[in-house]
């Protein structure tokens, strides 16, 4: 079928989805459109510079920033927010524009640098995660690996702190490592290039085979996960001849502000220890609620909660929901610290009186349901 | 004994999956029973306790695994187990943990000799066993669950009998039985922690770790979701 026809019918599609099954329609499209069509994303990136953002934690909000910057260079079209499976690469791709800038899974990056070939990679960071998925973080991060050797004409930005992301960085022709000044990694002890005992100087590590995340081309100040990300797309906006823009913080967080009779509510999205113990360090207040799931893409499995120091909520008023909230409830009691178990959010929220400001730690399907309601 | 020394095998290697927490779950129930704990800590370059009441290992990917097994045939590490056991100290290891500790195992493409404390061997299959898992463990009698994540398929020779017999999930791979036991050696392929979702399994290990028995403890949290784990996983 000719690759017209076949957008035409994958856009019906979505918009009978929309329209008629009142779904969000952000998939589909793309969906039909690579079984119409299975070289869609190789037909519709030749005639435009691509732009990928890979990572665990990050990708939806700097692929924002990305966008912001790389649109005043000329017409651009993006992954729609959080759909970033080959399908959601494709939805993107069935607009035309100079530019598109796309927020790929850690496990679709390979296909998607072997068909769109993009100009430019931005690996943000690379840490456990979905493990019932990703098996292993070095599975995920030798893929990455293959695909940077596999793409000499493509330039692999990243931040060099993180082995996993420096060992892609090392196999590309073409990269630019950025460092933060060297920070632990929780996965850090293996090389993830050689399999010995990584050695590691504060945080900085040096490896006999040479994997390290000194002599970077560009050398940041450390700071918040937030930070260097917004940090890491202005770097890839100018490389690619943009303007540095000054980015908000808080919309990399994923974090958006709510109200619910009264109770301001602060919502972050949490999901996997990276993420939480960032999370963490955010929580000043002393009202909080948490929200854990399981789901396909929370993790179906819920051991890494033990990963997580939750010290610092020590003697905060707490509140736990979600489908695993005994989960997260036993995990802090063996900790030291209790809390009380509701059985959803409405009743959870409910027990701080109007006027406080709570914040909610939300698992990822927990954080899109209430952002979107 | 109202003091013993819980011993966590590199957990920088063998902590990806969240065992770590089987350390402190044994901490905490410790407290119940007026036992006071210590939880030591041994890196990749440190030599092991010789005098711990129980050791821990995790999980890991096979680089780790491999690291792992390396800095435990170092030195004098393989003696000191072999003398903890005689002693009467606890072993609890966990998936890569569990196949370390057996007689052979493969991680990265290659078998090799694991520690030799267990009678079992380790081999890959054809496809990763992902899922929650329950068992009726030989040893205590009753339904534990957890969650399974690994490609090993563990064959037991005569003389390591199974940890459990699996109602839900794979186990050693067979969907027949999970991990292994001998005296106070135990291995399994269950995370979550496994001593987290089975409080009353840590309090077996106390016991086996003291020689004491001790009276049941009132934890209505620690109750409420294990029983629950035991009701949703089919």
């Amino acid at each position: 079928m000719r690759l017209k026809l076949s957008i035409l019918l994958a856009k019906l599609a979505g918009s009978l989805s929309k329209n008629v099954l009142r779904k969000s329609g952000e998939t589909i499209p793309g969906r039909v459109l690579l079984a119409l069509y299975p070289k869609a994303i190789s037909e519709l990136s030749k005639s435009r510079k691509i732009i990928c953002v890979s990572g665990t934690n990050g990708k939806t909000s700097t692929t924002k920033a990305l966008v912001t910057i790389i649109s005043k260079l000329g017409t651009v079209t993006t992954s729609p927010s959080g759909s970033n499976l080959d399908r959601g690469v494709a939805t993107a791709l069935m607009q035309k524009s100079e530019y598109a800038v796309l927020e790929v899974d850690e496990l679709h990056l390979s296909r998607v640098i072997t068909e769109a070939k993009p100009v430019a990679v931005l690996l943000l960071n690379l840490t456990r995660d979905q493990l019932h998925r990703m098996h292993e973080v070095k599975r995920v991060a030798d893929r990455w690996a293959v695909s940077a050797k596999g793409a000499p004409e493509t330039l692999f930005i990243g931040d060099a702190d993180d082995p996993f992301v420096e060992l892609a960085l090392a196999s590309a022709a073409q990269s630019h490592r950025v460092s933060f000044g060297g920070r632990k990694h929780l996965d850090g002890a293996v090389c993830p290039s050689c399999g010995i005992y990584l050695k590691w100087n504060r945080n900085d590590y040096k490896c006999a085979c040479g994997l390290t995340n000194l002599n970077a081309d560009a050398l940041f100040d450390s700071g918040s996960a937030a930070y260097r990300n917004a940090t890491l797309a202005n770097v890839t906006g100018q490389l690619l001849g943009g303007k540095v823009i000054a980015i908000d913080e808080q919309s990399l967080e994923r974090s958006v502000n709510r109200e619910y009779n009264g109770v301001k509510a602060n919502l972050r999205l949490t999901k996997n220890p990276a993420s939480w113990t960032e999370a963490l360090t955010s929580v000043t207040g002393n009202d909080v609620v948490l929200i854990v799931n399981s789901r396909e893409v929370d993790g179906i499995d819920t051991s890494w909660l033990w990963d997580i120091s939750f010290a610092v909520l020590s003697g905060k008023n707490i509140v736990v929901c979600g489908e695993r909230g005994l989960d997260i409830a036993y995990r802090l009691h063996v900790e030291g610290i209790e809390v009380e178990v509701t059985n959803n959010f409405e009743s959870a929220i409910s027990k701080f009186a109007k006027g406080s400001h709570v914040h909610v730690l939300a698992a990822y399907t927990a954080f899109h349901e209430l952002v979107r309601a | 004994m109202s003091q013993i020394r819980i011993v966590r095998i590199h957990n920088e290697l063998l902590g990806t999956y969240g065992d770590q927490g089987n350390a402190e779950v044994l901490a905490f129930r410790a407290k119940f029973h007026g036992i006071t704990t210590t939880i030591i800590d041994v890196g990749y370059n440190d030599p092991l306790p010789t005098n711990g009441d129980i050791y821990l290992l995790g999980g890991a990917e096979d680089a780790a695994q491999l690291l792992s097994l390396e800095a435990l045939q170092r030195d004098d590490n393989l003696n000191i187990l072999h003398f903890a056991i005689e002693r009467g100290a606890v072993i609890l290891a966990v998936c890569a943990g569990f196949q370390i500790i057996g007689n052979k195992f493969w991680a990265n493409g290659q078998e090799v000799d694991g520690l030799g404390l267990l009678d079992v061997i380790s081999v890959p299959g054809d496809k990763r066993l992902v899922g929650d898992i329950k068992t009726i463990s030989t040893v205590l009698g009753f339904e534990l669950t957890g969650f399974e994540n690994h490609m090993g398929r563990t064959i037991l020779g005569s003389g390591a009998e199974a940890f459990g017999k699996v109602v839900t999930g794979n186990g050693n791979g067979d969907s027949k039985f999970d991990g292994a036991v001998l005296g106070n050696i135990f291995g399994t392929y269950m995370h979550g922690p496994i001593l987290a979702r089975n409080p009353e399994f840590a309090d077996l290990l106390l016991t086996r770790a003291t020689g004491r028995k001790y009276a049941q403890i009132t934890d209505p949290l620690a109750l409420k979701y294990a029983s629950w784990r035991r009701k949703v996983i089919k």
